[in-house]
């Protein structure tokens, strides 16, 4: 081997090495990912890590966009309006559970109404019953199961979800549901947390709700009580469930009685028109009229002539109308403050020039008929007419009710109309719907419009309601006699010697004027209801004292321990475990709000909320009574230990029993 | 009418033609000002007298734009005569603000304003004589030292409508009448009263005409500071200039007083995306002292609508400091918290037509003269499915957003409500992809919270409108904006990118290096808060916006620590020396007050011993005039040790370095002369490491081109931090983390939390003196 041959080697092993060194250089530079081409590399490879971290993000919001959207087309589901924050309806959310399962298994079946319904404890939470039903529709598609067999394949459909827990068959086709545990302590958490919220899931409409509407110039009685709470009741109910509510007063302000007034008032006060007239007692004021006119021909005659002036707008006995509506009105305020009743007036006036469009409305569509100088309008299926046009020409109740629909509908744009009017009227009532529907005004497939009506208020002798010297009962009275009573009960318990005088005040408020609504709201209100403040009064059993009393004692609760918002909040953070069979109970009762409210709509029935009040009322009992939620030493007193997830517990109850009252029309009280 | 028969106009009715003139250029006030001539001559076609003039012109510039539509009004009663003077015309207005809806009851307004109300000179005569003879013997007493401002203002409570000359000269007179003419004594002038020196702000840089209602001086304190702001009180929303008032908003302030109680509401609402720093105090103190000095609350609202940036340490860190400075939010809530409802609102502006979809890019928005969107006008039905779509994560992002209608006062059109972001957001989750802007969200969230007094910096003073324009399309609550001009510190930079590129180039250690002006970094470095907190109040609460140099901040720190921070004597530099004739057998104790000034306060034992340390820099070879401490032929007092050192000997080491001195003591009290000067040491110190700090940046704006042509990074001090191994006397051994000490002749310290059980460290916070060299 020369030399220069091992210089060569020499060169290339020196090469060699290098090249070694550089190529681990490269590599401990790719591990570490920093420096020379790494850089480029590893951005890139970031930027691309970023964006897949964009496009995973995505992917899972569409996803979820499409399973709200989805589930939006299989019926009733949670429209984009709808509170999203609001309390899982869990009935709604069962129905949904196995409408898909029913779409799943048996995809031929179209339009079935699935229906879950509360079941006793024995059973289950809820129960699915519809397996006899869907068993009889399978037949006539040509499919022979037995309603058990239907009911099996249903309950394997159940998509995976983490409300249920269990599913089991029962009798001949029945599925009892029970609900998870972690389902229920969720939702607690939520209640506790966001507070007693409309459910998800409410269609939001624009409702006009016609109620109370007393006539000017004469007294509020106990007939128009019960419209108002009634109709107060359904407005309160459904602002909350976030419907667009009108409130609206349809007091008859308009009529020939206001000729007598009105020439009553010349006579009276002539100079009228420049001052606004001293009327002091509107009621002596309609009588002495009254009397006039059906004693005194002439008097009765310019009686005529001040309607015909009033009807022509003529600008000084409009201002003597105006000034008797505004004395009524100032009366009638009186008793809505009492009552804590907001109403926007619009009253039959309004309609006055509407009444000629409406007629001429009719007139072109043809659906007018003459009868003895008459024109009337006749319904389909019924007997009874409307009269548009009496043969003098001039206008009814008849004709201003279809103004007032055609306006409701038209103008205002309503997708509900309630009009809550005593039973006595139904038949009207069912005849001005059909009728605007004959006129082309209505469509039920659009817009609800529906009579809310209510038996008459009777006495305790069960006949009609009637003061001592038999005359109609004046609602300022009896509402004076309420307080009164409710002053004395208070007493009669003593409780003027632990409440402070102001206390006493509010407590007598809300006992007085709960009682009368609650008395009246948890009755059937197709039945006839007897007036009673005995009854109203009593404090034990389904009464407004009682949940009153029973709502400030678990209050009282939380303040005798002193328990803050943030120790409940911290309790719900950490979980709340309801391990106590009556905990659960309670919780699962509670959850059920959202269902029962949304439940009262179809029929705008308010008992079953009463009923759903007092039941939570007594289910705490039950859980009150077993399980202790601040722990005393017994013969000192001291709070040894507090049950925070019970006291949360409490606080959930209370919180709902809040509600209830609240949509009742019920103030509570923080002692009584 | 143009310029110059303008000003003819404004002349005849009695202004100065450099008046007029400066007037006729003010187009809103010489718009006022004609509707006011034309009202006035209305009445009569006398020519309008000067003093008529003068009630015109002021109606003309002090009118609030809410009630414009009544100048003809107050211009009518001027002209009748009926409005004299000024006192009357403010109560008119007044009245007027307060009442801003509906027709002008008439009644009610004369009776605001006293017309028709006459005040004889008689009436003012016995007034005078009533008040005069309430204060009769401190007026005998002061004399004319007296002030009787309060005096006049009390007659003027009891003759709401009387004339202040007449009122003032008739007390005078009285006052005349019962003291007699001034005496000698009466002009001498008045015993001084010691002033309390008071930190002040430097000029503001720019000022602001426009924002003089926000005009409060500078206070020692927040508390007191904010006693004086002259805000509106809750509910009177409406009084406030630019408020804007529609049919709903009379209603919606009575139910938000019913909500609020009528009580206070701020709230300080920083983006959790970083850290707080010496700007954001000024922010927190504002708010929630005025909330506490007005018995109201304050929420912390963390302002979390971007999703990209937040982090969990930046949400603590962001309450740990606003606790650090001694306040506690009333609630924490979050922008987040309410992005539900800002949907739903999102979604009532687009179906009222105030808000639209657009696909233009990011950059076709910006710029000096974007072009206004061409989806402007689509229909309300096709926005409202877009929105919906945008939601759902059907466009890419940055291919739609929501826009809302309205032009800011800059010129910006239609600003953005909404964009997407496919980012998981820390509150919600991947719930939303959509996320609303700040323009959208604040104001929302202020009337959500029903928060009376939205304060923020002067930046977002063009953003009123906005705010106002939003609330009011929702037909909610409107709160009212304040602004105060921002905070700028000199010598340093806030911003959270900048502070993040010193971090990751090394210049700074972390976001709390105690170089930096974050509050964690002033933490660090041993500010104490009551001193941010002073020193801010002393910034007072103007619109000016203000740059400040890091001394004031400091001199502030030292007035606080210098009743706060116990003594004690370490030395930075330390030179051994030893005391050849020590006067004792064994090391000896001194007891040394933690406040000279104040014995009572406490005291700490120092050893002595033989050996002691004294600063390098308080020996010199060679001797220097002015220099008054140790050197060959001067002898230095050594503190507390009741001993006054002479120097002997002084060893070097090979290298020449001096390493060690030997002195002879004497007693202080038996020595000839008294030494010059009196220097600390230490005697069998422990060692303990110091960290001096200078300024970060050489420049007073180092993010200022034209000042640091090379950017920021280029301004760096390279001296802003030395590390020093220093002899402490034991006393401070046992210093806990942030315990702040005087160290005698130097400066004030604060212990690091970097400190371990076997090694404290210091931070120096400031120095006693700028140069302490000499003395």
């Amino acid at each position: 081997m020369d030399s220069a041959k091992i210089q060569q080697l020499g060169e290339r092993a020196a090469k060699a090495e290098a090249e070694i060194m550089a190529l681990m250089q490269q590599l401990t530079m790719l591990k570490s990912g920093v420096s020379g081409n790494g850089v480029e590399v590893n951005e890139e490879a970031e930027k691309l890590m970023a964006e897949n971290a964009k496009l995973n993000y995505r992917i899972n919001i569409m996803k979820r966009a499409l399973e709200d959207n989805g589930s939006q087309r299989s019926a009733k589901k949670c429209t984009p309006q709808s509170d999203p924050n609001g309390m899982v309806n869990i009935l709604l959310k069962l129905e949904e559970l196995f409408g898909q399962a029913i779409e799943q298994a048996f995809p031929d079946v179209k339009g079935f109404q699935v229906v879950v319904v509360p079941t006793t404890p024995n059973f289950g939470d809820y129960q699915f019953n519809g397996a006899m039903s869907l068993s009889k529709l399978l037949r006539t598609l040509g499919k022979s199961l037995n309603p058990r067999e239907v009911a099996g394949v249903i309950k394997e459909s159940v998509p995976s979800n983490s409300v249920i827990d269990t599913l089991e068959l029962a009798g001949p086709g029945y599925i009892n549901i029970r609900l998870k545990a972690s389902f229920v302590q969720e939702q607690l958490g939520l209640l506790l947390t966001r507070g007693v919220r409309p459910p998800c899931g409410v269609e939001k409409k624009r409702v006009i709700v016609d109620f109370s509407s007393p006539n000017i110039a004469k007294e509020m009685h106990v007939g128009h009580l019960r419209s108002t709470i009634i109709g107060d009741s359904i407005c309160r109910l459904l602002e909350f469930l976030g419907h667009d509510v009108v409130r609206m007063n349809h007091v008859g302000d308009w009529g020939t009685q206001f000729g007598m007034l009105l020439a009553h008032l010349e006579d009276r006060f002539p100079n009228f028109a420049e001052e606004t007239p001293p009327i002091g007692d509107l009621q002596s004021f309609y009588k002495e009229s009254k009397i006039r006119f059906d004693s005194d021909a002439d008097f009765k005659k310019r009686a005529y002539a001040c309607v015909v002036k009033l009807q022509s707008h003529d600008p000084v006995y409009i201002k003597g109308w105006q000034a008797i509506c505004d004395v009524s009105r100032r009366e009638f305020q009186k008793i809505y403050d009492r009552l804590d009743i907001k109403i926007k007036e619009r009253g039959e006036s309004f309609y006055q020039d509407l009444m000629k469009k409406t007629v001429a409305l009719l007139e072109e569509a043809g659906v007018l008929k003459e009868d003895d100088g008459r024109k009337v309008m006749f319904a389909p299926g019924i007997a009874v007419p409307l009269t548009i046009v009496k043969s003098d020409g001039g206008y009814t109740y008849d004709t201003s009710d279809m103004a007032a629909i055609r306006q409701r509908i038209h103008d205002e744009k309503a997708d509900w109309v309630i009009y809550v009017v005593d039973l006595g009227q139904a038949g009207h009532f069912e005849t001005i719907f059909a009728c605007a529907e004959v006129a082309g005004w209505l469509d039920r497939k659009k817009t609800r419009v529906e009579h809310v009506g209510f038996g008459v208020v009777l006495g305790e002798d069960k006949k009609k309601f009637k003061s001592r010297s038999s005359e109609t009962v004046r609602l300022v009275d009896l509402l004076d006699e309420g307080l009164r009573r409710a002053k004395e009960k208070l007493i009669e318990k003593e409780r003027d010697k632990i409440l402070t005088p102001e206390e006493l005040e509010s407590a007598q408020n809300a006992v007085a004027y709960g009682c009368v609504k609650y008395s009246d709201l948890a009755h059937n209100r197709n039945g006839d209801y007897v007036f009673s403040f005995d009854k109203m009064l009593e404090d034990k059993g389904n009464t407004a004292v009682y949940l009153l009393y029973a709502y400030t004692r678990i209050r009282s609760i939380a303040r005798t321990a002193n328990i803050t918002d943030e120790q409940i909040k911290k309790a719900v953070a950490d979980g709340i475990p309801l391990g106590h069979e009556k905990e659960m109970k309670l919780a699962k009762l509670l959850l059920r709000f959202p269902e029962t409210i949304v439940r009262l709509t179809v029929d705008l029935f308010l008992h079953p909320l009463c009923e759903y009040l007092y039941e939570v009322s007594t289910v705490f009992t039950e859980f009150y009574d077993v399980c202790y939620c601040v722990e005393k030493d017994r013969t000192t007193g001291q709070i040894v230990h507090i049950n925070m997830d019970r006291m949360a517990l409490c606080e959930a109850t209370a919180n709902v029993m809040a509600q209830c009252f609240s949509l009742l029309g019920l103030k509570t009280v923080q002692k009584m | 009418m143009d310029g110059p028969d303008l000003v003819n106009l404004f002349v005849g009715i009695g202004l100065s033609e450099v008046k007029a003139k400066e007037t006729a250029k003010n187009s809103n006030v010489s718009a006022n000002l004609k509707s006011c001539i034309n009202a006035a001559s209305s009445v009569s076609s006398d020519e309008i007298s000067k003093a008529h003039g003068m009630l015109l012109y002021h109606i003309a510039t002090k009118i609030k734009p809410q009630i414009s539509m009544q100048i003809p009004l107050l211009s009518r009663y001027v002209a009748e005569g009926k409005i004299d003077s000024e006192l009357r015309l403010n109560a008119a207005m007044d009245y007027l603000i307060s009442n801003p809806l509906g027709d002008v009851d008439i009644k009610a307004f004369e009776e605001s304003c006293g017309v028709g109300v006459v005040v004889t000179p008689e009436q003012i005569e016995q007034e005078v004589e009533k008040v005069i003879k309430k204060y009769q013997a401190e007026l005998v007493e002061k004399r004319y030292r007296f002030n009787v401002g309060p005096l006049m203002s009390e007659v003027r409570n009891n003759l709401k409508w009387g004339d202040g000359k007449v009122i003032k000269s008739e007390i005078e007179l009285q006052v005349l009448s019962l003291l007699g003419p001034k005496t000698e004594a009466d002009l001498a002038p008045p015993p001084k009263v010691e002033k309390v020196a008071k930190p002040k702000a430097t000029k503001p840089t720019s000022s602001n005409k426009e924002n003089l209602e926000v005009d409060s001086d500078s206070a020692s304190t927040i508390t007191e500071l904010m006693k004086k702001v002259q805000f509106h009180k809750p509910g009177e929303n409406f009084k406030t200039d630019g408020y804007v008032i529609t049919e709903k908003t009379m209603d919606l302030l009575k139910e938000h007083l019913k909500i609020t109680g009528g009580q206070v509401r701020t709230r300080f609402p920083p983006e959790p995306n970083g850290i707080l720093h010496i700007g954001h105090a000024k922010a927190i103190n504002i708010n929630f002292g005025y909330a506490a000095a007005n018995d109201g609350v304050c929420f912390l609202r963390y302002d979390d609508t971007n999703p990209e940036k937040e982090e969990e340490k930046f949400f603590v860190g962001i309450k740990d400091m606003v606790e650090w400075l001694g306040y506690k939010p009333y609630q924490i809530t979050h922008s987040s918290d309410n992005f539900d409802q800002l949907y739903e609102w999102a979604k009532v502006l687009i179906k009222k037509g105030l808000a639209y979809v657009c696909h233009q890019k990011a950059e076709e928005m910006k710029g000096f003269n974007p072009v206004p969107s061409p989806w402007r006008e689509r229909p309300v039905n096709e926005s409202l499915q877009l929105f919906e779509d945008m939601k759902n994560g059907m466009f890419e992002e940055g291919a739609a957003t929501l826009r809302m209608k309205v032009t800011l006062e800059e010129g910006k059109l239609d600003p953005v409500a909404y964009r997407i972001k496919y980012v998981a957001h820390h509150r919600t989750g991947d719930r939303w992809c959509i996320y609303p802007t700040y323009d959208y969200t604040h104001c929302l969230c202020d009337s959500i919270e029903h928060i009376t007094h939205s304060l923020c910096t002067k930046e977002f003073q063009s953003r009123r409108s906005s705010y106002y324009w939003l609330c009011n399309a929702l037909d909610i609550y409107c709160p009212v904006q304040w602004e105060y001009g921002r905070l700028n510190v000199y010598y340093t930079v806030v911003s959270k990118r900048k502070i993040a590129k010193l971090i990751t180039e090394k210049i700074v250690h972390d976001w709390d290096d105690p170089r930096l002006f974050t509050l964690t970094a002033l933490r660090r470095r041993g500010f104490p808060p009551e001193a941010i907190n002073n020193f801010c109040a002393g910034m007072g609460v103007t619109g000016a916006q203000m740059g400040v140099d890091p001394q004031k901040l400091e001199a502030v720190v030292k007035d606080t620590l210098d009743v706060t921070a116990p003594r004690s004597m370490v030395v930075l530099a330390p030179l051994k020396v030893t005391i050849t004739n020590f006067p004792f057998d064994a090391p000896s104790t001194i007891e040394v007050p933690d406040f000279p000034k104040e014995v009572q306060r406490g005291s700490h034992s120092v050893t002595l011993d033989r050996v002691i340390y004294i600063d390098r820099s308080d020996f010199r070879e060679v001797e220097e005039k002015g220099y008054r401490r140790l050197t060959k032929g001067q002898a230095v007092g050594l503190r507390y040790a009741g001993l006054v050192i002479s120097l002997e000997n002084v060893k070097k080491d090979a290298s020449g370095q001096i390493v060690e001195l030997e002195v002879k003591c004497t007693s202080s009290a038996t020595c000839q002369e008294k030494p010059k000067a009196f220097i600390h040491w230490v005697s069998n110190p422990m060692f303990v490491e110091v960290r001096l700090y200078e300024r970060l940046f050489q420049h007073q704006n180092p993010e200022d081109i034209n000042e640091v042509p090379g950017g920021f990074l280029s301004d760096i001090n390279p001296h802003s931090l030395s590390v020093v191994e220093a002899a402490a006397d034991k006393s401070i051994s046992g210093a806990k983390v942030y315990d702040k000490f005087q160290f005698e002749r130097v400066g004030y310290f604060s212990v690091d939390p970097d400190s371990t059980g076997d090694k404290l460290i210091f931070n120096r916070t400031v120095m006693l003196k700028e140069d302490a060299g000499k003395s």
